[in-house]
């Protein structure tokens, strides 16, 4: 009785806290969902409108436009990051040369914000000063300009979430493979099984929970990613890279349509949550039925 | 007087008193393992789901938004009770 009120005692800050910065304003965003409001207009008063927004939201072009290219980033960003990720991490479990240097300087992207990001890889793309398009014609001819061509302003989006998120990938995966039992790799080596069969049968299956866990993280970090890309192509050139974070952004803050936005808010973490769920029951969930 | 030999020994006595009674889970029609919370978060996916698809497809023809909600309602308590 004692150890449960004290478990109370030492829980109830986390839980204060985690109330008032994390309960509280998604019920305040569902409530403001259903209103339109704009504190900066003639009338700034929140007025309760129903559904409307949520009518609105199933025809507005631009919003499912903008979950399209969404999804096709966290697609290729995440698939990406997952498999260069894990190659990284079995490199990383074999000794070679300078392995050390190596290790620390693949994960130093993963310390720098995310806005820092954006403006390093606007300065490696823009077209006059850039050493990437310097380089692509120099070597290859090819003229690259972010600013006017959509599917390379999309690639160098992929390409730089890429090289900022690939570290955290590596990192989990090894930690994941380090605390793997050498048993049943030898047990399989013995009983003649391939690489392939070993990856398949035995190491995926093992790792797949650090897997789910790395893309959930992954999958909801790509789903708000707002600043990288605001700085780099400010969601152009037309809406090639107008990802649905950023579409709120323009939504919120120079339209000042609080209540829209909340509503696009709203929908995206219902999607946001409804693919984690699906993730989960597609690749954890069967197995505990079996168990 | 019962037969010695007949009977079962203490220690296996004494593990079917400490192990753990196995019962058949219920199971429902969803092909995962579920508890209550995980069919009510089911619920309000397919009703959220259910009611932008009536926004965007069914509303404009006609039908109001009220017979989603009641289709909804009637498939989450289908689920919660037999999921």
């Amino acid at each position: 009785m004692q150890s449960k009120r004290l478990g109370w005692i030492l829980l109830a800050p986390t839980l204060v806290i985690l109330f008032f910065f994390g309960v509280l304003p998604f019920f305040y965003v569902v409530y403001v969902s259903f209103h339109s409001w704009n504190p900066f207009a003639v009338n700034p008063e929140m007025v309760f409108n129903g559904a409307d927004n949520f009518r609105k939201i199933v025809f507005d072009t631009a919003f499912l436009k903008s979950i399209g290219v969404t999804v096709m980033f966290v697609v290729f960003a995440v698939l990406s990051e997952l498999i260069i990720g894990y190659a990284l991490a079995q490199a990383f479990m074999r000794d070679f040369p300078g392995k050390a240097i190596f290790r620390t300087i693949h994960t130093l992207p993963l310390i720098m914000a995310p806005i820092i990001v954006g403006s390093v890889w606007k300065l490696m793309t823009t077209p006059s000063i850039g050493i990437i398009p310097h380089y692509l014609e120099e070597w290859f001819g090819l003229t690259m300009n972010i600013g006017t061509s959509a599917p390379a302003a999309f690639a160098t989006v992929v390409l730089m979430d890429i090289w900022h998120w690939t570290p955290l990938v590596t990192l989990t995966l090894i930690a994941a493979l380090v605390s793997l039992p050498p048993d049943p790799f030898e047990q399989a080596q013995i009983d003649g099984a391939g690489k392939r069969q070993i990856f398949w049968h035995i190491t995926l299956p093992m790792i797949a929970p650090a897997v789910v866990a790395t893309v959930f993280i992954r999958l909801m970090d790509a789903l708000r990613t707002v600043d990288e890309v605001w700085m780099l192509t400010g969601g152009g050139p037309g809406s090639a890279t107008r990802f649905v974070g950023v579409h709120i952004f323009k939504e919120v803050f120079p339209k000042t349509n609080y209540g829209y936005g909340s509503t696009i808010s709203v929908i995206v973490l219902y999607l946001t949550i409804v693919s984690c769920w699906l993730l989960y029951v597609t690749m954890l969930a069967p197995r505990s039925k079996r168990g | 007087m019962s037969n010695p030999h007949q009977e079962p020994l203490v220690s296996v006595l004494h593990e079917e008193e400490n192990s753990p009674d196995i019962l058949p889970k219920p199971t429902g029609f969803l092909p995962i393992e579920t508890n209550w919370f995980d069919r009510v978060f089911i619920s309000v996916v397919i009703w959220i789901a259910l009611s932008l698809f009536w926004f965007r497809f069914i509303e404009p023809m006609g039908p109001s938004i009220w017979i989603s909600n009641a289709i909804s309602a009637a498939l989450a308590f289908i689920i919660v009770k037999k999921g």
